[in-house]
């Protein structure tokens, strides 16, 4: 492939026409034509689909004129005007991210909150998100950082599992301990003394006080360090008995907007003050995260006086404004060269606004377009095609995701790092590591549908799970990308520099401090990339859903636990359906929406690669 | 992990507090990959498992022979052998399409394409990989089937011309028709109103290109085809960009053109790589779900003999459409039924772990070589 000589013919080329010669361009035209009939054909059934949703042909010439004027010659100036000039560009895809991922993260957190409430989700992060931050706190203060790694983790773990515990887990686990022993005469009838939400309150606290007990006696730790026994068995009470009897109460008083502030703004300034502390010092920090959540109580404030949603606003508060103020701020302070970059998304939403208020006072005819807010903010209605709307399934998708991040991205990415760092080559070990790769490889290559019938016998039928819940679902799909996912972020592992890894180990640090402190912070732009593509790829696989019996229709799912919906299974369901209004208009909306939620997300992933991509080599 | 070299005193040595974590947390890491390995063990359970109370209730002979697939209409058949046919068609549908245009697509940009495109046109191919099969199936079922069928508007016969005498395409007017549904069409109320023709068939030489139904195998085995190809073309691509250019700069200096070296050095050269990936290919048609479900139909029946183009004209039903009709069916309880869907499951299973280990072992003797 590399060398290109010449053909021999042209040595003795005479002008005259050559059969040889006629075969080979023939030839070469139709590998030409292979190679592009899979596009072409692509791109001709996404033109059709996109003529149906869209409409574009009942837009009169006045329209186009219009937006030509407010949209496409700004937009393309300003392009023209940046392409010479680096760092503007580099400032304007900044600008962009911070805008379009701004608004894609707070809308995507507000949809997804407002169906479950604000008030449950919060629970669960105190309860995984403040004993870890305790025992942080508590590792500063004695000044040993040694212990902080696993007390974090379990921590986070142990809260998690217990607090979903006494909604399924633990249930569960009784149910597949009683299958396993309940054939056994004597087991079988013993019935427990206690209610089982009090046995399950007095384990999970006594077991990790215990073993921090445990723990401090065998080190002869510092007096003061006992102090961590009643923390830890306060924690773990809490994190089971208080889940529905304790805090419930007291997180119910919060109004609905001061639990978004703590659940959404709360977040945000920490990452903003964890962001302003690397480059500038501690108390900048705290101000900036400061500032953040004074201005989430002050909007929330002016919202509650005007009465408007001051949930809404909060959550695009702490989503948008505070990203791209944290950009504008950036590019005031640090890069004046590219400072004109900014105005790159402004131009364009400008000109998409303009174009918009203006349509109706020149008259313009717009496209008949079936992508509505009808169709992105309303249920489904079988009868009338114009009131015919995806809400539901559109939420339901967006949380099926994130049910399935939050599965796959641990397990996968501990699994590439098994695999890429630890595992040797010969022995045992060796072996087990061979015989998982290669399962790996096979994995990635079951059918979809063969995992709808895992995540059936595995969540219906041994778990017991009620059916066609998003838990169920996100799990499901999640087993399903993640040899995706592992073998992505062992390339992105493979591809970190071994000189690194000596140096680290060169300057005395174990194992895991070079793969926290030099590997993976090397390696995370590729995972992420790798995994966000899986992730949108995943977003539109339907059959796994179709087996584990997700409804067709409902309503937004209120809770992991509660019956999902999916926009890919109303696509499905809807083919079937022979009015052209809903098979070619809502339907090849519906589509478009898909395509564009996957192609989001892929366009996140590879702007992360390109970015990393320069910033390193 | 104990790294201390201990050959400098207790100095060197880690805390023990550090090596423990160290061993927890390669436990940990361990655990997850384990867990991979878990879920392979969890499909093949969870599958043997039912279909092991299947075949406790239906013969596994009778499954594997039997030629009526009907599980939800009282009398249960449970023969699979319609099932594979439709399948087998898809198969051969999207092989038709796929193969011959992916290989000219590898052999294009491994050979001719100038890194430029070879940077644009790879990463647009595997685009045709990465949209959803649902938007597939629904392309197949809502664009495909009417562009496919508008050439095609009713039956025509054509009477091949060895026979001597030559008979023009005989119109619409003059056939005799009979307008009935076609069976097993009417997945929902809305398909009763999809009608087809069906010609009389006046001898047995005439050839009949049957009308396209409104779901048929053709388009959906053309939609998969169109997914498929970039499986084709990158695995052989890269099969061919491994081959050495020695190989090449020798077949040029005996005055090869480059048509000679790609068609026969370079080609013969990655043909297990080539192999490979034909297979890794069929094997991703077969299991695949959403296309044949939409657009290929759910109608189980036997192969069409004499007239094999009416198998890719009617409506078909893969063994993936026939798990998906069965779990969309209203709660069916721990039925044969139910337990059906877990055998076809473990023979797709089968199938695609048999074909992706095949696939695997020609590439394995193909790295062997160079």
């Amino acid at each position: 492939m590399a060398t290109k000589p010449e053909p021999a013919e042209s040595i003795r080329r005479d002008g005259r026409f050559s059969l040889k010669e006629l075969k080979g361009k023939a030839f070469e035209g139709v590998l030409i034509a292979a190679t592009l009939v899979g596009i072409v054909a692509l791109l001709v059934l996404f033109g059709y689909m996109f003529f149906d949703a869209v409409g574009p042909q009942a837009a009169s010439a006045k329209w186009y004129l219009l937006f030509f004027g407010t949209l496409v010659a700004p937009t393309s100036a300003f392009a023209l005007y940046s392409r010479r000039r680096p760092a503007v560009r580099r400032m304007n895809a900044k600008a962009f991210a911070a805008v379009f991922g701004g608004l894609a993260f707070s809308l995507a957190a507000w949809v997804v909150f407002d169906a479950t409430g604000p008030r449950g989700p919060l629970l669960y992060v105190l309860l995984a998100g403040v004993s870890p931050l305790l025992i942080a706190g508590y590792a500063k203060y004695v000044e040993r950082s040694m212990f902080v790694g696993p007390a974090m983790v379990a921590s986070t773990l142990v809260a998690l599992l217990w607090t979903l515990g006494t909604e399924v887990f633990v249930f569960a686990l009784f149910d597949l301990i009683g299958l396993l022993f309940g054939w056994i005469p004597v087991l079988g009838s013993l019935r427990l003394p206690v209610g089982l939400p009090a046995l399950v309150t007095a384990v999970s606290a006594g077991v990790p006080t215990l073993a921090v007990l445990r723990y401090l006696v065998r080190r002869d730790a510092p007096r003061r360090a006992f102090v961590l026994v009643p923390v830890v068995a306060a924690l773990s009470g809490l994190g089971t008995a208080g889940f529905d009897f304790w805090l419930h109460p007291y997180v119910d008083v919060l109004a609905a907007w001061v639990a978004y502030v703590c659940l959404v703004g709360v977040p945000v300034a920490a990452v903003v003050a964890l962001a302003v502390r690397r480059r500038a010092t501690v108390r900048e920090g705290l101000v900036a995260g400061g500032a953040v959540v004074a201005g989430n109580l002050a909007v929330g404030g002016v919202a509650l006086a005007r009465s408007l949603d001051p949930s809404f606003w909060v959550v695009m508060f702490s989503g948008t404004v505070v990203p791209v103020a944290y950009v504008v701020g950036d590019a005031v302070i640090a890069d004046r060269e590219g400072r004109i970059g900014l105005l790159g998304p402004f131009v364009l939403i400008g000109g998409v606004l303009l174009g918009a208020l203006l349509e109706d006072v020149v008259d313009a005819t717009g496209p008949d377009t079936w992508i509505t807010p009808t169709l992105l903010l309303s249920t489904w209605n079988g009868l009338d095609p114009t009131e015919a709307g995806a809400y539901p399934e559109t939420v339901g998708s967006i949380m099926i995701v994130s049910v399935m991040a939050l599965m796959s991205f641990p397990v996968g990415v501990g699994a590439a790092i098994y695999l890429e760092e630890y595992a040797p080559s010969t022995g045992p070990a060796g072996r087990f590591a061979n015989f998982t790769e290669v399962n790996i490889a096979n994995l990635a290559g079951v059918p979809s549908v063969v995992y709808g019938l895992l995540g059936l016998a595995l969540f219906n039928n041994v778990l017991d799970f009620p059916p066609g819940i998003v838990f169920t679902a996100g799990a499901t799909l999640g087993l399903l990308i993640l040899p995706i996912v592992i073998v992505s972020a062992q390339e992105a592992i493979r591809a970190v520099p071994d000189s690194l890894r000596r140096g680290s180990y060169g300057m005395g640090a174990s194992r895991w401090q070079t793969l926290r402190n030099v590997v993976l912070p090397e390696a995370v732009p590729g995972i992420l990339t790798g995994t966000i593509l899986a992730l949108g790829r995943a977003i539109g696989e339907t059959a796994p859903l179709l087996i584990i019996s997700l409804a067709v229709s409902g309503s937004t799912p209120d809770g992991l636990f509660a019956g999902g919906v999916a926009l890919p299974l109303r696509i499905y369901a809807s083919s079937a359906n022979a009015i052209p209004a809903y098979r070619k208009g809502v339907l090849a909306a519906l589509a478009v929406v898909l395509l564009a939620l996957m192609l989001t997300m892929n366009a996140v992933a590879i702007l992360l690669r390109n970015r990393y991509q320069t910033n390193d080599t | 992990m104990s790294r201390q070299s201990g050959t400098d005193g207790p100095s060197l040595e880690r805390p023990d507090f550090v090596v423990r974590k160290e061993r927890l947390y390669r436990r940990l890491l361990a655990g997850c990959a384990a867990l991979t390995v878990a879920v392979t063990l969890g499909i093949i359970l969870s599958l043997s498992g039912g279909a092991l109370t299947f075949f406790g209730d239906v013969s596994i002979v009778k499954f594997l022979t039997g030629t009526n697939w009907s599980p939800l209409v009282p009398p249960s058949e449970y023969g699979v052998l319609p099932l594979v046919s439709g399948t087998l068609i898809i198969v051969i549908g999207s092989a038709v399409v796929a193969l011959p245009i992916g290989l000219g697509a590898a052999i294009y940009l491994s050979e001719y394409a100038d890194p430029r495109v070879r940077s644009v046109v790879k990463p647009a191919l595997e685009i045709l990989a990465g949209v959803p099969t649902v938007i597939y199936g629904y392309f197949a079922l809502v664009y495909l089937t009417p562009i496919l069928d508008a050439p095609l508007p009713i039956e025509q016969v054509i009477i091949p011309s060895w026979l001597g005498f030559s008979v023009p395409i005989i119109p619409s007017w003059l056939t005799f028709s009979v307008p009935i549904v076609p069976d097993g069409v009417p997945l929902l109320p809305e398909f009763a109103l999809v009608v087809s023709e069906f010609t009389l068939v006046v001898s047995e030489f005439v050839f009949v290109v049957p009308s396209l139904g409104a779901l048929n195998a053709l388009s959906a085995s053309i939609a998969v085809g169109i997914m498929i190809i970039p499986m084709v073309s990158s695995i052989s691509e890269d099969a061919m960009s491994a081959v050495p250019d020695s190989l090449r700069e020798a077949a040029y200096g005996l005055g090869s053109t480059k048509f000679d070296v790609s068609t026969s050095v370079v080609v013969p050269a990655a043909a297990s790589g080539i192999i490979s990936s034909y297979v890794l290919a069929l094997s991703r048609a077969i299991g695949e779900t959403m296309i044949v479900t939409m657009a290929g139909g759910q109608s189980p029946k036997m192969p069409y003999f004499p007239n094999v183009l009416r198998n890719f004209t009617d409506s078909i039903e893969a063994m993936t459409a026939s798990i998906v009709k069965i779990a969309s069916a209203e709660s069916l309880g721990q039925t044969a039924t139910y337990e059906a869907m877990f055998a076809i499951g473990l023979t797709l299973f089968g199938l695609t772990l048999t074909m992706n280990i095949l696939a695997e072992l020609v590439r394995r003797r193909f790295r062997e070589v160079y």
